[in-house]
């Protein structure tokens, strides 16, 4: 016997609301919703309320989480400790390497200015470690062919002999070839190319 | 080791073999969506902020483990847990810290401007899904507003898909409970049913 009391469930008038009954019970749903009000109107609270929410739109992600989202590679602890995968770094980036194939993450600048200023920040603190390195073989490199190029430059280091420059830590030794040059822009672009092994 | 980083500006990949997207793609490509689903669950841009910040922290960690194809399921899963272990840790220290009087701290929820300013969704609604308990909040949040089918759900949340109904009726019983008394001249709807 059916008596009225007997409703949809209410798992089904969810699912009906969102489309998630099969056919058989989507059509007994809406024999049952043409004759019953308490249930239809179960069914259009459920839709208002899903309406509510789909009116909700995109959200704008922030931009200082994006650049530090971007970041991660550099600030996140290095994965491949515990895990399979592995890590490896080439000029440009770093490639994590797992069962299923490998990953580029890059190191180069995307696209200058706008946003970043930590991802910058760490990009630089980066090359400017291999610039360290680099430049120290760049100075070196610059002090002895001097005598061969017939250039004048770095009249300073001119009359000491060239032994002495060997011992002397790199930095002393930039200033001293770079001479009247403003020491960052001549130095650094060589140090760059040098940089990269 | 073959070059598998693209040379200049990241160019998509066409065709054939799966090629491992660049980081920086990764990130463009599927921030958005976290976050606003970090925010939907969370309710405010801190707390968003944090559990988007710390979801792509552990897809960089698990890269090697991933398997092409799940990406927007794995971000769910890793999203949606990451917010549920938040909301135990919160719990916990309220009730081991704080008396049983203690009344919300003010201050820490953002105003009603500042929430529509941040995500273009009416604070009255913020507000009620805020109010839903946790598990009926990213049930109704995975549903409507990501748009994942109950099934997918299900595996997001590693329910099964009776729960999964029962928790997004009732959420959404919840929510349109809430909403009516946030606005109580939208009347109670009598009209049938589309």
């Amino acid at each position: 016997m059916s008596i009225p009391e007997s409703h949809l469930a209410q798992e089904a008038i969810a699912a009906l609301v969102d489309g998630e009954l099969t056919a058989g019970p989507a059509r007994r749903a809406a024999a049952h919703l043409t004759g019953c009000a308490t249930c239809r109107m179960a069914v259009q609270a459920q839709r208002e309320a899903k309406e509510a929410l789909l009116r909700s739109q995109e959200v704008a992600v922030p931009g200082d989480l994006l650049s530090r989202l971007c970041a991660i590679p550099f600030t996140a602890d290095v994965p491949g400790s515990g895990g399979p995968g592995t890590l490896a770094a080439g000029p440009d980036s770093l490639t994590v390497s797992g069962s299923h194939g490998s990953w580029a993450v890059s190191l180069r600048p995307h696209r200058p200015g706008r946003h970043d200023a930590t991802a910058r920040w760490l990009r630089r603190s980066i090359t400017g470690t291999l610039a360290g390195v680099g430049i120290g073989v760049v100075a070196l490199a610059l002090t002895l062919p001097a005598a061969d190029d017939g250039v004048p430059s770095g009249p300073v280091a001119r009359p000491s002999v060239p032994e002495e420059h060997t011992d002397v830590v790199p930095p002393v030794v930039r200033t001293l070839t770079v001479g009247p040059v403003p020491a960052g822009s001549a130095s650094l672009t060589p140090a760059v190319r040098g940089g990269r092994p | 080791m073959s070059d598998p980083a693209p040379e200049a500006e990241p160019e998509p990949a066409v065709a054939a073999p799966w090629v491992a997207p660049s980081w920086e793609q990764v990130v463009r490509e599927h921030s958005a969506r976290v976050y606003r689903l970090a925010y939907r669950l969370s309710g405010n841009a801190q707390d968003a902020e944090d559990l988007t910040q710390e979801t792509f922290v552990r897809v960089f960690r698990s890269l090697a483990d991933f398997t092409p194809g799940t990406f927007e399921g794995w971000l769910h899963r890793i999203t949606t847990n990451l917010f549920l272990d938040m909301v135990r840790r919160r719990q916990r220290i309220r009730f081991d810290a704080l008396p049983e009087d203690t009344e919300r701290l003010p201050g820490s929820a953002p105003s009603p401007e500042q929430v529509y300013a941040d995500t273009h969704l009416d604070p009255e609604v913020q507000a009620a899904l805020d109010a839903l308990s946790p598990d009926f909040r990213v049930a109704v949040v995975l549903c409507d507003i990501e748009g994942l089918t109950y099934e997918e759900i299900a595996a997001t949340l590693g329910i099964k898909l009776g729960t999964v109904r029962s928790r997004i009726h009732r959420g959404r019983v919840q929510l349109r409970e809430a909403l009516a008394h946030l606005a109580p001249r939208r009347p109670l709807v009598e009209g049938g049913l589309a």
